[in-house]
């Protein structure tokens, strides 16, 4: 079993977040699971992380549909960080609206972060596959 | 000897002949010439005795010598003329005459050769011979006929060309009766008839267009001309001409009748057709246009021009319409103008002008064509706003085939992970934590069907009838319903709306939309001040605008101004926030053909303005 250092979970639905947390116990060895209701909280931690220098997530799951800031508001800022390495990035998202997967195709195309588009429900053997250091 | 003597003395006598004569003999040779024809012949004549005739003229034109051999070589009696050109140069024209010399035993022993000098006379007949020519040929290409009549013998006489255009015979002999009658019976035989009797009464000339019918039985039209002949001062008949005129008459009549045509055309036509000389004043107008100008009568629309028939910019604009095309000589074509006549009617044209242009190139006036396309444009207007409507609608309903479709699987996606954990989950408290949560992501999913079913509701029930209510009453029972919350959170309700203002809704719509901004502005309350909500009402453009101010959280329309009225959109940390309410109420407005519009500030406070259709 693959061990990753950090990873992040930004969904306001707590039920995914629970189902989440759940395969990843039985995929990954993980030390910390942080997981945010909305971006805004998310990337205010980011923020936080990268001006104090401490270790950020190395993979982080993203929904899109969010109150306060949604998920491509935090993939506009966090692109934007001073960060080097390469994070990765998976997007999960119940939306089967085309302009949702066109606008992951912008972004995957504009930075060095490895991001991912991922329809939901998540499986045990997909999350296996996502959940890996960039 | 006798002989001889008788010889001398006819010598003498015949020298002095005042005629020009010459006696040759057998061979030709000149024997004897009196002094006239020495004279008219001199100066070769002078010592011409003895000389042969041929020889004295072998000097003269080939023509002259032609006649001269024609003369002595052919039968005695007949006439010759031919000219020469005498020493001066002048055409000289004489007719030559042979006649036989005989002796005393009546042998012919020489020939007496006559000449005349004829040439003023042929001068004369030339002219004569040119001016019935030319007469003829006058009265053959104006198909000008002459007559005259005379009271002595009663005789009519006709000219050649009067009987060609009473197509009889050249030897037809008319007189008054037969001419009168060639005259088709009515109007033109009783004209002719009464006319001709009054220029003999009154000695009168005149001139009357008939029509008569020939002898093959055509029908032509004439004008016949008459007038007195005075000899001497005594009245002795009529002289006239007449003319067939038939061709003109009718290509006259066929113009008319062209222009009839051409007139009834332009004025049945659904166009106003006008015609304007170059300072823009009309010269010509259909009745489409006069119709327009509401004018009865031609005349008041003739000779004016756009200023005083328009407004003044429309006029104005008209004018440099017309200078440029006549200007450019280029039409303009199918421009589309808005007219305002005096009373300030508008009227959309689709109005061409072309330039009517002279032989030598330049412009005269112009020809101006205008379909009024108002009712087109109204219909257009509308047609645009049904357009948009149905765009709107389309736009609404791929908006929410989205939120149904997003919705529904986020519910579904949950289920089907939280199975797959319940599967292969041993744990027998960790079981019941997943079925927890499925039974609560089923209660989620029935409340997003309600959600979506009032939605649906809403835009489906279209045909709900508005009632005018007094829009204060309303606000009062909103209040009392949340009586609660506003003594819980210290709302103070700043109410400017006057007591009379009415708007035309569905009542069940307006308290609901009522009851969701108010409990919004409670909602999203500033924890740093005490709720104020101001309300105002307006009119403006067909519409009521009810404003609702709070002094709440505010929200940053930069990021969301797109999603505030979206479907399960919530923008602040608020527990109860559902993101639903906003959307149902712009879908009610907006089912009531109102809408909605904000304005917010963060940390200031929300102004919300509603839109209540007052026309329909």
């Amino acid at each position: 079993m693959k061990t990753i250092n950090s990873i992040c979970i930004i969904d306001d639905d707590p039920i995914t977040v629970f189902g989440i947390r759940k395969i990843l116990e039985s995929v990954v060895r993980c030390n910390t699971i942080d997981t945010f209701a909305n971006g805004q909280l998310a990337i205010n931690e980011m923020k936080n992380r990268v001006a104090t220098v401490q270790p950020l997530p190395e993979v982080i799951f993203l929904d899109i549909n969010m109150p306060i800031m949604d998920g491509w508001q935090f993939l506009e800022e966090f692109i934007r960080l001073p960060i080097k390495k390469g994070i990765r990035v998976n997007i999960v998202t119940s939306s089967i609206d085309t302009a949702d997967y066109d606008r992951w195709i912008s972004y995957k195309s504009q930075t060095h972060h490895t991001i991912t588009y991922n329809n939901k429900p998540l499986r045990k053997e997909n999350l296996a596959e996502i959940t890996t250091a960039a | 000897m006798l002989q001889r003597s008788t010889f001398h003395t006819d010598n003498y006598l015949i020298k002095q002949l005042p005629q020009a004569i010459v006696f040759i003999d057998m061979k030709e040779n000149i024997i004897l010439a009196s002094d006239k024809w020495v004279t008219d012949f001199s100066p070769l004549a002078e010592s011409c005795i003895g000389m042969s005739i041929t020889h004295l003229f072998s000097h003269h034109n080939k023509d002259w010598q032609k006649v001269l051999q024609k003369c002595l070589k052919g039968e005695p009696g007949q006439p010759r003329v031919g000219s020469y050109l005498d020493n001066t140069g002048n055409e000289k024209w004489i007719e030559l005459l042979k006649t036989a010399w005989h002796d005393d035993k009546e042998n012919v022993v020489g020939w007496i050769i006559q000449s005349e000098k004829v040439s003023q006379r042929m001068h004369n007949e030339v002219q004569l011979d040119k001016f019935h020519m030319l007469s003829n040929e006058m009265s053959d290409i104006a198909k000008i006929g002459l007559w005259e009549y005379r009271f002595a013998d009663d005789e009519l006489n006709w000219s050649e060309m009067t009987k060609i255009i009473h197509e009889v015979p050249l030897d037809y002999i008319p007189n008054l009766e037969k001419a009168t009658n060639f005259y088709k019976s009515g109007h033109s035989r009783n004209t002719l008839a009464m006319t001709v009797q009054k220029s003999i009464n009154d000695q009168t000339a005149w001139s009357e267009k008939l029509q008569l019918i020939t002898a093959k039985g055509n029908e032509i039209w004439v004008i016949i001309s008459g007038k007195p002949i005075n000899v001497n001062g005594e009245f002795t008949g009529l002289i006239g001409t007449i003319q067939n005129i038939n061709s003109l008459t009718l290509s006259e009549i066929k113009t008319r009748e062209n222009e009839y045509q051409l007139k009834t055309l332009i004025d049945n036509l659904p166009l106003n057709i006008f015609i304007k000389d170059l300072d823009s004043r009309k010269i010509l107008v259909n009745k489409s246009e006069m119709k327009y100008c509401g004018a009865t009568k031609e005349s008041e629309i003739l000779g004016k021009d756009d200023f005083e028939l328009y407004d003044y910019e429309s006029a104005k604009i008209s004018r440099n319409e017309d200078l440029k095309v006549i200007k450019t000589l280029k039409p303009m074509l199918r421009q589309e103008t808005e007219s305002f006549k005096k009373d300030g009617t508008k009227t959309v044209f689709l109005t061409s002008k072309i330039p009517l242009v002279n032989r030598d190139g330049s412009a005269y006036g112009l020809v101006g064509i205008s379909i009024d396309i108002s009712e087109l444009k109204q219909k257009e207007k509308e047609l645009e706003a049904l357009i948009s409507v149905a765009s709107l609608q389309n736009e609404k309903l791929i908006n929410f085939a989205h939120i149904v479709s997003h919705n529904l699987r986020s519910h579904t996606a949950n289920f089907s992970m939280l199975l797959d954990l319940l599967t292969n989950e041993k744990d027998e408290t960790e079981k019941q934590k997943i079925i927890g949560m499925l039974t609560n992501s089923s209660d989620n999913l029935l409340e997003t069907l309600d959600n979506l079913n009032e939605v649906v509701d809403i835009s489906s029930k279209t045909g709900l009838v508005k009632k005018s209510i007094n829009l204060n009453k309303e606000i009062t029972s909103a209040k009392q319903n949340l009586t609660t919350k506003f003594t819980e959170h210290q709302v103070k309700l700043i109410n400017k709306i006057d007591s009379k203002v009415t708007v035309k809704v569905i009542p069940a719509y307006l308290e609901s939309i009522l009851m969701n901004f108010l409990t919004n502005a409670i909602k999203y309350r500033s924890p740093k001040r005490k709720p104020i909500i101001k309300l105002n009402a307006i009119s403006n453009d067909g519409y009521t605008v009810l404003s609702i101010q709070d002094n709440g959280l505010g929200i940053d329309l930069k990021k969301y101004g797109d999603k505030l009225f979206g479907m399960y959109k919530t923008f602040h940390d608020s527990e109860d926030a559902r993101g639903i309410g906003l959307y149902i109420t712009k879908n009610q407005i907006e089912a009531m053909n109102g809408k909605v519009s904000v304005e917010s500030k963060v940390d200031q406070g929300t102004t919300f303005k509603i839109y209540f259709n007052e026309n329909d």
